[in-house]
Parts: C-alpha cells; structure tokens; sequence
C-alpha cells in the first residue's frame, strides 16, 4: 500500500496532501475530544460554577458530584438492567435484521424492494410521535413496567437503520463467492450463517454499535414504560439530579461520566472486532 | 440447515413469550389498597424529600391497608409528557399533579377524574382552602382537582448595587426606572435579567405580565389582546432588550443565562418565585443576602401588585370501587391538610393556598418571609401567562418578543403575532 | 422442474427470514402510523372525545408561516448532511482508510460525540457560542477578528448555520459506516492501477469512490434522514427560536404535541414522513440510482 502512494504521485502534492491531511484529522481530534474533555471537568465543578462560567477550569477538584452520582440508591441495579435490555435488544435486533437483509440483498422475490423501502423509510419517523400508541400498545400486551418492554420498543425502532446499513454490506458481497457455494451443496441457512454473515462482519458491528448506543442512550421510553426503580436504566441516573426548578449539572456530569464508560470500552471493543472481522473476511478471499 | 430453522423458530418464540418473564407488576396483597402517583416531586432537592418522608409517614399510619407508591419522574416535563400519554390512552395514574390552566380545562370534561365536589363539603376539607384557589379550581360548579401550590413573583433587586450607583430606593415610577437604569449602567451593571428562550420566556414573560398589570389593573388579560394595555407593556419591553438595558445574550437565553447574571451580579433586577430562594442561598450567599422583593415600577394607573397564579394543582383518577375511593380521599385529605401543607411550606418555601397558622418559632428563611409580606402586601395579583392563555399562545411569547426586538417591529406588530399564535 | 423446487423451497425459507422484521416492522411501526394518520383527521386534545375534522389540520398548517419557515428550514437541514455532513465523512474515511499513523486512535475519537448525552452538547456548544464567555468570540479576538465576534445564537442571520456547524460534530457515525465500507474494497483493483501509473487522487476518483458507491448513497440518505427528523439538538440550543428562525418540522410537532394539539402534530407528522420520502427519492435521481438498483451497481 505504502509503495503505490511514492511511486506515483508527484511531490509537490504529496506534501500538500499530507499538511491536508494531518491538518483535517487534527481539527477533527480537537472537535471530537472537546465535549467529551468537557464534561469530565465540568463534572468536578459546582452547579453554579458550570453555568456562570461554563467554560473555565474548575476552581478546585471536588469529587463531591461522584460521590453523589454514585450514592444514588440502586445504581447498581440501574446498570444491570441498561445492560440487559440493551444486550438483548441488540442483539435481537441484529439477528432478525441480518436474516431479513440477507432475505433482501441475496435473493429475488416479489415485493422485496418495497420492502426494504417500507423499512428503511421508518428512518424518518420522529419517535416521540408514537408514544400513545406504544404506551397501549406495551400495557395491552402486559410487559408496562418490565425491561422487556423496553427490549422489545428497542429492538424495533434500530430495525430502519440496523436493516439498511447491512442489507448494505450484504449487497456490497459479490456474488461469485455464494455461487460455489452452492456448487458445494450449501443450504439457504449455511449461505447465509457460513458465508454472508462472515463476510460482513464490519456491517454487523457498525450496525450492532449504533443499535446498542441508541438504547443505552434512549430516555423517553425508557421513563414511560417503566414505573418501579426495579426496572429503571441508566438514564434514570442521568436525570436523578434534576428537578422543577432546578437542574444540578454537576451532578448530572458526573452521573453522565459514569454511564458513559461502558458505551465507551464496548465501543473500543467492537471496533477492534471489525479489523479482525475484516482481516478474516480477506484471507477467505 | 435443521440448526437454522431451529434457531430462528427459537428466537421468535423468545420474543413471543417475553410476558411469560415478566416479572414487574405486583399483585397487591389480600385488601391492601395500592396508590401509585407519577410525580416530579422526587429527589434530593425542591419538594422531594418532604414529600418522601410525608408519604412513608401516611403509609406507616396505614400499614395493610393503603400504601401510596411514589413513581419517580425527576424531569419534570418527562413527568408531564407521562402523564398527559397515561391520560391520552384511558389509563389515569391514580393520583398525579398538573397545571391548570386553559389547555388542561379538558381534564374536567371528561370522565377520568375524581369528583370531589360533595366531598370538600365534608368536615370543612374545603374551607382549609383559599377561596381564590379553590375558586379557579372550581369548573361549571365542579371542582375535580385541588391546588398544591401558588406562583408569587415578584421583582428581585440587589440592594448593593443600587447603592453603589446612587439608586437610594427603589424606582416608583418608569421615569425613576429608566433614571435608575442609567446609573446602573454607569457603574457597568446591566440593569435586568431578561430571556427568550426556554419554554416560555419565563423572566420576560413575567415582567411584561407585572406591566401589563399596571396598565391594565387586575382583570387586565381577559381585556384582550387589542386593548392598549397589551401594546403599552409591549413597548416597556421592547426597551427593556435595547440600549443595554439587559445583556447581550437574552435573546435567546434561557433561565440558566438569566438567572446566572443576577447571581453573579452582573445584573441588577431579575425576577422568579419562592423556589428560587434555596438555589441563590446555596450558590450566591452574598447575592441572597443583598436581595430584596417588590412590587414594579408603576407605568399605568395601577401600582403595588404582584403577578402570582395557581401553580401546581393535584387529581385523582376516577374509580368505582369504594374501598379504593375511600383510600385515594384519605390520601387527598392528608397531603392537603393544613399541617402538611405548613410543613412542605416550610421545608421548600412554596407558597401554598391553605389556610395555617406560622408562629416565630417556625425559624422560615428571611428570603421566604418577603415573599410572604410581598403576597400580602399586593394590591391584587394578577395571573401568569400560563393559567390564563392556552399552551400554543404561551409558547410563542419568547418567539415574538425576539422578533419584535431583532426586527425591530413596533409593539403592535408584536400584539398581532401573539394574536396569531392563538388562531 | 428440480429448479422450481429449489425456488420454492427458497420461498419458505424468504419468508421465515422476513418474518421476525415484518412482525416488528408491524407492530411497532405499521400500526402507530395508521393511527398517526387517524389522528391528523382529528381535533384532539388528548384526553377530550376525538373531533373528525378531514383535513382541516392540513390546511391549517399550510396556511402557518411559522410551518412553511419549518419545511424551508427542514430542507436546509437536509442539504447540509447531503453536502455538508457525508461529503466531510467522506474525506475522513478516505484518509484514514489509508491508516495513518495512529488511525484506530483517531476512528475512536471520531465517534466519541455520538455517545455523549445530547443535553451536555447543547450546554457545551451554547457556551461556546456565548457571547461574554464563548470560545468562538475569543478565539476570533485573539485573532485580531474583532469585528466578526458577536451574538452567534441570537441574531437571525448567524442562528441556523450556528446550529448546523454544531452538528457536524456528529460526522463521526457516518465515518464510521463509510470507512468500514470502504474495507470491504478488494486490494486487487488498486494493484492494477499502479502498475498503470494512477497518483492517489486518480485512485480515489477512479476506484475508491464508484466502488464505494453503494455506502455513500446510504450515508446520503441516512444523513438526510436523521436531519429531516432531529430536533434535540434545535430543541436544547435555541427552542426554535429566536424569532422562530430555526423551527424544524419535528420540532414543530413536539410543540403542538404539548400544546395539546394532538391532531395538528399528527398531521405535521405524516407530513413530515412524505418530505421525507420525496426528499430520499431526489437524492437517489441526483445519485442516478432507482432504490432497488443498488444491487446492479455492486455487480
């Protein structure tokens, strides 16, 4: 890869391109990094510290907003049901997602491109328009108050993106790869879990990403379809320190670090796993 | 390919039995009458922990026989959206607080509520209220909800930046305002703290109500808005955003900005309720200890009020059951009563239109005792915008006074958007 | 004859694959938008009996100028992730699918605004924007620039575009889609191409992009999508405001919906959903793609 870019490429524009380059990714590093930089230092300033002056440094380190954030009765608990609804919800998701786009992408049948528009145009839809429907709609079925009310509503509203971006990686496959497998004797579910499903591993976690940050992160649903703190997420944490007339951002900062940090190593995590997912889909090829 | 068919047919009917799993909704135990109220008043901060501790105490007093479950909704507009989709879906939560006002007069009409018309009738439950209260509560004779707490909001100035700038008192009149203003300004102190954004406009909103008042006397909303009253207060405000008069950044402000300039002291005036006092105690001590309430300069014909309404108003859902009827009235009667009320008045500095006694030894914060002599000493309240003016009006307040002031319309341009805003 | 059997078979076995998503699809979304469009039909309140009124709200809504500033302001929105937002990710994966130096470090960081609530960025980029303590009045003094400083979210002419350069922060998620697209290239392509004396510039033109053709459609039009449909982020920064320059149709529906103007948001809504619809279609005739010729374009 290295060897292309010097053989060909005249100097002048390499060097353009590299002070390009490094000037893009580094502006980008900084925009990128701020926010996060921020509220890590905004969570050891006080309340009154953030909004009179939100952007100086803290006056002193006081971890008193930790401190609080954590002695908020049954975060633990919080935690443990975050990752429940968002593991099952992800993962639901993106089991039926992949069946469905490899449905779309490998195979000819009446109606598929309908049906993929049909899905993929729910993209559009502001969620918080249904939430009288979803509201009758969980309690009919007898899961209000329970985190299954919220892996099922998770596990729908990712399906727009989760069906469009794989379909996606599946299309982009080609087609020669599944024809000798079929040669090979290959059954409709062997195609689809031996061959596909490899190959598009990066599509796979791409979409497992975003499904799982968006119910990590979701909090309308996640206060109207839950009543008892037994089956309160995260976000419930998040919101602990506001009230009618009074919002402690310090607090809520410092509740935010905290829930941030497993979006963040299971983020890094999969990440590693699209290289690895993509090495292994190169050596087949 | 058996192994496929499997594990699909597998995952499907895992979702399918999800309910079977469910495990959160507890059956109440054999007689034992469970009240669940949805609420904002949650918390470690404002009404929370009173709340929590009278409620425990009222499930203790009746073990086996009511408990009151508190939801918690710390947000409060999260709370509201809950409760108005629980409302919108026939599924009223059994005891829950709104605000009252011409969006929610709907709430009545329908079924949903608890009548408590005969029953305030009884052991004087009623005559514990203040009959103004208990009047906007009352609808075509009915009254299917009771109030919780009251809007007082008077002008907040800091005493020692008034003396810094040779104000000795403060203004009576717009002329003595505008004087004052000036001098503010010569010793770098923004005059007011104003605001466009937010839901509503909330400082703003209440300055031009406390004009509007002084223009138009007590009844001056239902005047309508094509009376001068309306277009006079208008133009107080438009001045109130030009030539320093507030800072740079109130349009588009929200009531963090507005508020953080006076605790700062970087403005002079500003304006909220009661739940303000423990806020400006804990982060700007030197402020709250410099601060005193009034009533606004006069700019009409009247002076000496304060705009105040009926904030937070509390219902029930309506039921059949007599046990349970039984049960949600105890529970009414309970948080209304004029000992909670005096306690959860005491704890967080609401206002609250139930009659009781404060005696000296009651220790109330100095800050609280002005808003008390304030709502006394008025000549009459008037209303905030929100009990009198339906949501969609009261949403648009901060959008035409923006663009009253950045395209610099005159006042009667601004009363012709409000005026829209209804249509 | 054993080719109609396999065909068959294959039917079955489309329809299981579907199944789980068309049940959801369904549930969670057919229903709600039936009921949605049912509801536009009607004056409600929430909680009063439903008043059918036809399409009254429809009309209503045209005749508001305060709506027509939102579709305008929707279709800003829109052009700014179709050739602002993707076009911007789209040189970032570029870049780094070439991994430079510490490339998996800058892929991380990238995407790191997309986890971080959204209400912390709003008080963050208001902060920013401020003007007695925002970053952007400074840095423009330092720089001798005195002259541009000023009320960035206060004045009508710098509020939206104020708000829309904040939203680029959230190119990461579509650097993300693009640069895990543009692996699934086959090495062999670019092989060939140096051996026919291509420069970098001819490789990204010539092979990377059309090979990549595919993903960036879909970028294209989950960006505009997603800018069709925000209103968190105008909701947290400026409610609309100031003057209603920078209403939204979402958030035009999140104000009649707590207006209690239940009928009315549901209108806004469906209506929302059709621009939507005619927007994505555009974007696909620009792209020269029907919706179901992606597939003829891998192959």
């Amino acid at each position: 890869m290295k060897q292309r870019t010097i053989s060909t490429t005249p100097f002048a524009l390499q060097i353009t391109a590299k002070v390009a380059k490094w000037a893009l990714l580094i502006l980008y590093l900084i925009i990128a990094l701020l926010p996060i930089l921020w509220l890590i230092m905004s969570s050891f300033k006080s309340e009154f510290e953030i909004i009179s002056s939100p952007l100086a440094f803290p006056t002193s380190l006081n971890f008193v907003n930790f401190i609080n954030a954590i002695r908020i009765s049954g975060l633990h608990r919080f935690f443990i049901n975050s990752f429940i609804v968002t593991a099952f919800a992800t993962t639901l998701n993106l089991f039926f997602c992949s069946l469905a786009a490899f449905a779309v992408a490998r195979e000819e049948w009446r109606f598929k491109s309908s049906f993929l528009i049909f899905a993929t145009a729910m993209v559009l839809i502001p969620i918080i328009a249904f939430m009288v429907p979803y509201y009758s709609l969980i309690t009919t079925i007898g899961l209000y108050n329970t985190i299954w009310a919220l892996v099922a509503v998770y596990t729908a509203i990712n399906i727009p993106i989760s069906m469009f971006i794989i379909t996606n990686f599946m299309t982009a496959i080609p087609h020669e790869l599944e024809d000798s497998a079929l040669i090979d004797g290959c059954s409709f579910w062997q195609r689809f879990s031996k061959i596909l499903v490899p190959l598009t591993v990066p599509g796979l976690v791409t979409a497992g990403t975003f499904t799982f940050i968006g119910c990590w992160n979701e909090f309308v649903y996640a206060m109207l379809l839950t009543s008892s703190q037994e089956v309160r997420t995260v976000q419930y944490a998040v919101r602990f320190f506001n009230s009618e007339f009074r919002d402690d951002y310090g607090g809520m900062f410092a509740a935010i670090v905290l829930t941030m940090i497993p979006t963040i190593v299971i983020y890094i995590f999969m990440h590693d796993k699209i290289v690895s997912g993509v090495t292994a889909g190169a050596v087949k090829e | 390919m058996k192994k496929g068919l499997f594990v699909c047919i597998l995952a499907v009917l895992l979702f399918v039995v999800m309910p079977a799993f469910a495990g959160g909704t507890e059956e109440a135990a054999g007689g034992e009458v469970t009240i669940t109220w949805p609420t904002h008043w949650v918390g470690e901060q404002g009404t929370g922990p009173i709340v929590e501790k009278m409620v425990s105490e009222f499930n203790e007093a009746n073990a086996g026989e009511i408990k009151v479950v508190l939801e918690a909704h710390p947000e409060a507009d999260a709370a509201e959206e809950v409760i108005r989709t629980r409302l919108a879906a026939r599924q009223t939560p059994d005891f829950f607080l709104f605000k009252l006002g011409p969006s929610t007069r709907g709430y009545y009409d329908s079924n949903l509520l608890l009548d408590l018309t005969d029953e305030l009738k009884k052991d004087g439950w009623g005559a514990s209220f203040n009959p103004g209260a208990l009047g906007v509560s009352t609808i075509n004779g009915k009254v299917k909800s009771l109030p919780m707490e009251n809007a007082l909001t008077p002008v907040w100035y800091n005493k020692s930046l008034f003396d810094k700038a040779g104000v000795a008192e403060f203004p009576k009149d717009m002329n003595a305002f505008w004087a004052a203003a000036e001098k503010l300004k010569a010793i770098g102190v923004v005059p007011t703290s104003q605001m466009t954004g937010g839901a509503n406009a909330w400082t703003s909103m209440l300055w031009f109500t406390h004009f509007l008042g002084s223009y138009g006397g007590p009844n001056a909303w239902e005047l309508g808005w094509d009376d001068p009253a309306f277009e006079k207060a208008a133009a107080i405000m438009k001045r109130l955003y030009t030539d320093g008069n507030t800072t740079l950044d109130a349009i588009g402000a929200g009531p963090g900005e507005s508020s953080a300039h006076y605790m700062n002291e970087r403005t002079a005036m500003f304006i909220n309720g009661p739940w303000f006092v423990a806020n400006i105690r804990q982060n700007a001590p030197a402020v709250y200890k410099e601060t005193v309430l009034t009533s606004a300069p006069a700019a009409g014909d009247y002076s000496g009020h304060q705009v105040g309404w009926l904030l937070t108003s509390a219902a029930a859902a309506n039921t059949d059951d007599p046990a349970r009827k039984a049960a949600v009235l105890d529970f009414f009667r309970y948080i209304t009563s004029p000992e909670s009320s005096k306690r959860r008045s005491i704890e967080t500095g609401s206002l609250i239109p139930v009659q009781f006694e404060i005696n000296p030894e009651d220790n109330i914060d100095p800050l609280q005792q002005q808003f008390i002599q304030a709502g006394n000493n008025a000549t009459f309240l008037i209303d905030g915008i929100e009990a009198v003016m339906p949501v969609n009006v009261v949403q648009e307040f901060g959008q035409a006074l923006s663009s009253m002031v950045l395209q610099d319309l005159s006042p009667k341009e601004f009363i012709e958007l409000m005026k829209a805003a209804g249509n | 004859m054993k080719q109609k059997k396999r065909k068959q078979k294959n039917l079955i076995w489309i329809i299981i694959f579907i199944l789980p998503v068309l049940i959801l699809l369904t549930t969670f979304f057919v229903y709600p938008l039936i009921s949605l469009v049912v509801t536009s039909l009607t004056e409600w309140d929430g909680i009063s009996p439903m008043k059918f009124v036809g399409l009254r709200n429809y009309s209503d809504l045209f005749s508001n100028p305060i709506f027509r500033l939102s579709i305008k302001n929707n279709l800003i929105w829109a052009a700014s992730a179709a050739f602002l937002q993707v076009p911007l990710a789209l040189l970032i994966a570029l870049v780094l699918r070439r991994k430079p130096a510490g490339w998996k470090f800058f892929r991380s960081a990238f995407f790191l605004p997309n986890i971080i609530s959204l209400v912390a960025l709003a008080m963050l980029w208001r902060a920013i924007y401020n003007p007695y303590y925002g970053i952007l009045n400074g840095l423009l003094n330092v720089l001798g620039m005195e002259h541009l400083a000023r009320h960035w979210l206060g004045e009508l002419n710098t509020v939206l575009p104020s708000l829309i350069v904040s939203y680029q922060i959230y190119v990461g998620y579509f650097v993300i889609i693009l640069f895990a697209g543009s692996l699934s290239i086959s090495d062999t392509l670019y092989e060939a191409s140096v051996i026919d004396g291509a420069n970098v510039l001819q490789q990204e033109l010539y092979i990377t992009l059309p090979a990549m053709r595919g993903f960036i459609i879909s970028s294209e039009t989950l960006a505009v999508a997603f800018a069709l449909r925000q209103f968190e982020t105008t909701f947290l920064m400026t409610a609309g405001g100031p003057a209603n320059a920078t209403s939204v149709m979402a958030l035009f529906m999140q104000k009649r919906l707590a207006a209690f103007q239940n009928g009315m948001a549901a209108a806004t809504g469906v209506l929302l959903v059709i621009l939507g619809i005619f927007v994505m279609k555009g974007l696909q005739t620009l792209f020269g793609m029907r919706s179901d010729a992606v597939e003829d374009a891998q192959q």
